[in-house]
């Protein structure tokens, strides 16, 4: 690649005690999204952040997009930085995107994660005949073309002046951190996501998991959270907030905090 | 040419001369013109070049030209990225120190951002003789540092030091008064010291600013934050003012602000105008307070809570300080009694030309009429929260003082509207150079008129036939000739259109607006008209200058519930129409999300900001990711950015996104590149 992966992805290790965690970000944010979380945690754990390729804070020139077409070079960014690191064992907490980049690794190391904590979690976005994943086609294309009526206007010169707000309410709280990215990165990754299915490996995973769900999540159904626990292969828990949004660990970190500490611990 | 014309052409005027003649420019491009006329211009314009405020980024420091040794005054403060530490970025820290002493060997006042003591430990022997400082920090300070270790490296090295302003440092009030008082003949010699706290709500208690006055007996400028609230430890009172007075007897430049002045809130409209606590400050101690301050020229009592019954000390004020010039009271009542007809009170301190009233509950119109009639002088008139006074006293006010009025504040007054404001402005209208009124377009019922001198105002009314306070719907051209600075306070959700219909259509020379919008829009509903109006200020030919100030709109960034809505489109509904006005110039402050400490550009600002074609300088009072900022490049004439956090406590680079120390340089690179063409 030519650059240094824990510079380019602003790598970071914070915090004291003896174990490991990662905390990993999703969509349209990046590492600062913890920030509220992370003085709750720094005491206890070596806590690793870094920045998805995709995040608004990393080079943008870093983005290779023959690359980045599934969710496997992800993982692959995840497990060189742990190994960079010398990580043998760590427990991983994944929101969105992240926790279906997780779920990925833990199948390719399962030796390495002691843990997976999935926020928001889905392992598809799009209905299916037995499935709901929460978006039909319909509501999707209407994200996809806000988006490439951004993209259009980026790539001829014009600052895109369309935002979120002329996206459906439905998809309103997902689609919120997307124009965070830059467009042409955004489209793509978004594509790159609502084009995946995880279902047929969540049998895969063996590691103990625990998925977090809000009361009322626009981009996750209620149903997912009950699919995913009993489809992962390994031990799995479920916890309800008593919140709601897509972004817990941004409106209600103190109640993220306490469900968390009780998922580290066991 | 013509006969008569001499002979003498530039270059023929004594070098002499000429280097007075340079040293009088100040305009920074003008200067940077001149120096590019000739060899000899540039020498004598860099010799003659006093004050230099360095923008480059901070690696590039070991670049520093060394032409502009003749530079006493010098800004350190906003070398990119904005508050970093200044020399950490080099490997030779002491080196890049030295080379910053030689391409600057005569400051004489310097500016500089303090990230952390070993800046101050480095730079402080470079400039022994060093006479004004001012440091800034809108970071925190390291918990763990010992009281005063910073202020101790300064006074140890610069013991020539007569200003000191730490009014935008943040530092605890416990960390100066033990460094003063270790170095007793640096601080015998400290005439300024501006120790307002911008940064927190706090202020200095008593004791330590009896305490640091004690050791500067010969302070003549004392600026300071405290608290006058006498349920808290360390309130000023009575005693403290006394004491205070007694140990700096040269002071001719006193301002006491209380601490809570500084925060932004909206007082509420209806309440009396009285604070539930009274200050422990009474009228007979404050004027032996004033007699012992003889050389007072501007006096701030900035106190948040009531001062009754303050007109024999204001009479005192004015035979005890005779020198007095500026003035200016916050929750004082009953500065002018108007029991008989001779003035009393206020109305006595006739030097006056600067007059700020501020909470005032019993200012009426007769005592506006009273203060217009014993102070002749008056230049400069705020009045703010004063719930008694109507159109029709500050028309008279301004109708006695038109030969000497050019600057008035109307804020927050509930009897003065936006309209009837500028109409109390029409005595003044051609004279008055800088104004601020409140976006208010709610009639107001102006019925409940003063019963002042009844007769007068008859006669004048009289005279004035075609003024009618709240029923003048003529659209007469009313130009304001001079006003060049016009500034407006607006709530949250308001729209700015209303303003060329309320009187203020023609202004040609107006040069600079500043705008604060304020409130809470979490729970307002999406606004339906499409923008503020920013558009309609282009009916204002000159203007240049915009300072949009958001930062007390508080909403929600990422973290709008379900149906809310959040930041972004409230950004699109301030900032739309801003590319129709020519500015040159733009200061921004993004609205808050208080819970996140997060004050963010968003997609909408990013792409409406680049839309303003004549634009060279912007400066964001926040965050902004890369590629937001990246937009902006399309700026054909942008030359100078800076994402400036300069509000308590400004993001650290770990815990915000937003502009790491790699995406500013990256941008600026882009910034600065050759393949920009600028055109001027």
């Amino acid at each position: 690649m030519g650059y240094n992966l824990l510079e380019a992805l602003n790598v970071r290790v914070v915090g004291s005690g003896d174990r490991y965690l990662v905390l990993a970000h999703g969509f349209g944010t990046d590492q600062s999204v913890w920030q509220r979380i992370l003085p709750l945690f720094t005491p206890s754990f070596r806590i690793i952040l870094y920045d998805l390729v995709c995040a608004g804070s990393v080079n943008p020139d870093h983005f290779d997009f023959t690359r980045y077409t599934t969710l496997d070079p992800y993982v692959d960014d995840l497990l060189n930085i742990l190994q960079a690191l010398g990580v043998e064992r760590c427990a991983y907490v994944g929101h969105s995107v992240s926790a279906m980049i997780g779920i990925l690794a833990s199948i390719r190391r399962p030796q390495l994660f002691s843990k997976l904590i999935l926020i928001g979690a889905s392992p598809r976005f799009l209905n299916d005949e037995d499935y709901h994943g929460g978006f039909e086609e319909g509501e999707i294309e209407k994200v996809f073309s806000a988006m490439e009526a951004n993209y259009e206007a980026w790539v001829n010169g014009f600052a895109p002046l369309a935002v979120g707000a002329d996206v459906p309410t439905a998809v309103r709280e997902f689609s919120r951190t997307l124009f965070n990215m830059r467009p042409d990165i955004s489209l793509f990754v978004s594509r790159t996501v609502f084009n995946s299915d995880l279902r047929g490996v969540l049998g895969l995973v063996r590691v103990p998991c625990c998925v977090i769900q809000t009361a009322r999540d626009v981009s996750v159904p209620a149903s997912v959270a009950e699919y995913l626990r009993t489809h992962l292969g390994g031990r799995t828990t479920v916890e309800i907030l008593r919140t709601e949004g897509h972004l817990p660990h941004l409106t209600a970190p103190a109640l993220l905090a306490q469900v968390l500490r009780r998922a580290l611990a066991r | 040419m013509a006969g008569t014309s001499s002979n003498v052409h530039f270059h023929d005027i004594p070098d002499v001369v000429l280097a007075t003649v340079f040293s009088l420019v100040t305009d920074t491009r003008t200067r940077n013109a001149m120096s590019l006329v000739c060899p000899k211009w540039h020498l004598l314009e860099r010799s003659t070049r006093k004050s230099l405020t360095l923008r480059g980024n901070v690696r590039d420091l070991f670049l520093i030209p060394t032409c502009f040794r003749a530079v006493t005054d010098l800004d350190l403060s906003l070398v990119s990225p904005w508050g970093h530490p200044l020399l950490d970025s080099s490997p030779n820290p002491l080196l890049l120190a030295q080379l910053l002493r030689h391409a600057f060997p005569s400051v004489v006042s310097l500016i500089v951002y303090i990230r952390n003591p070993s800046t101050l430990h480095l730079l402080a022997p470079l400039w022994p003789g060093l006479r004004n400082i001012k440091l800034i920090r809108w970071h925190q300070r390291f918990p763990t540092l010992p009281l005063g270790t910073e202020f101790i490296a300064l006074f140890e090295h610069c013991r020539m030091l007569s200003s000191l302003d730490i009014s935008q440092f943040h530092c605890w009030t416990e960390d100066l008064p033990p460094a003063i008082e270790a170095y007793p003949t640096f601080a015998a010699s400290l005439s300024q010291l501006n120790i307002l706290k911008h940064s927190s709500a706090e202020g200095f208690k008593s004791h330590e600013l009896l305490a640091i006055t004690a050791s500067c007996p010969n302070l003549r400028e004392l600026l300071a934050t405290c608290m006058f609230d006498h349920r808290f430890v360390g309130f000023v009172g009575d005693q403290t003012l006394l004491a205070l007075a007694s140990n700096c007897p040269c002071l001719s430049l006193l301002h006491l602000v209380d601490a809570t002045s500084l925060s932004n809130f909206v007082r509420d409209p209806d309440d009396e105008g009285y604070t539930s606590e009274d200050a422990s400050i009474t009228h007979a101690i404050l004027g032996d307070v004033f007699a012992r301050l003889p050389l007072l020229e501007v006096l701030v009592l900035d106190v948040c809570h009531n001062v009754r019954d303050a007109w024999p000390a204001l009479e005192l004020l004015n035979s005890r300080c005779p020198r007095l010039k500026s003035l200016k009271l916050g929750q004082f009542h009953g500065i002018f009694r108007g029991i008989d007809s001779r003035p009393d009170g206020i109305a006595l301190c006739e030097g006056l030309e600067s007059l700020s009233i501020k909470n005032s509950a019993d200012l009426t119109d007769t005592s506006l009429e009273a203060i217009s009639l014993g102070c002749p002088r008056l230049s400069k008139f705020e009045v703010l929260g004063c719930k008694k006074i109507t159109a029709q006293g500050v028309w008279k006010f301004t109708h006695v003082l038109r030969k000497t009025l050019v600057d008035v504040k109307i804020s927050f007054c509930k009897n003065l509207n936006a309209v009837s404001s500028l109409q109390a402005m029409e005595p003044i209208r051609d004279r008055i150079e800088r104004l601020h009124i409140d976006c208010v377009w709610d009639s107001v019922d102006n019925s409940a008129n003063q019963t002042g001198s009844s007769t007068e105002e008859t006669t004048l009314k009289k005279k004035n036939k075609s003024h009618d306070v709240g029923n003048d719907n003529s659209f007469s051209s009313r130009t304001w000739s001079k006003l060049h600075h016009l500034s407006l306070w607006i709530a949250v959700g308001e729209l700015l259109t209303p303003l060329s219909m309320a009187g203020l259509d023609d202004c040609p020379s107006l040069e600079e607006i500043e705008i604060k919008i304020e409130g809470d829009c979490r729970d307002q509903r999406r606004p339906c008209i499409a923008s503020l109006g920013l558009r309609y200020l282009a009916g204002y030919p000159s203007l240049s200058r915009m300072l949009l100030d958001c930062s007390g709109v508080i909403g929600y960034a990422l973290t709008a519930p379900p149906g809310y809505t959040d930041l972004s489109l409230w950004e699109r509904f301030f900032l739309n129409g801003i590319e129709n006005l020519n500015l040159n110039e733009l200061n921004y402050w993004p609205a808050q999300d208080m819970d996140m400490n997060q004050r963010s550009l968003f997609l909408p600002a990013a792409a409406l900001l680049a839309q303003c074609g004549s634009l060279r300088k912007l400066f964001i009072h926040g965050t902004a990711n890369e590629h937001f900022m990246m937009f902006l490049l399309r700026i054909p004439t942008l030359r100078d950015v800076q994402l400036r956090e300069d509000y308590y406590s400004a993001p650290e680079n770990d815990t915000s996104t937003e502009m790491r120390v790699e995406s500013c340089r990256r941008f600026e690179d882009a910034l600065n590149s050759i393949n920009r063409h600028i055109p001027d």
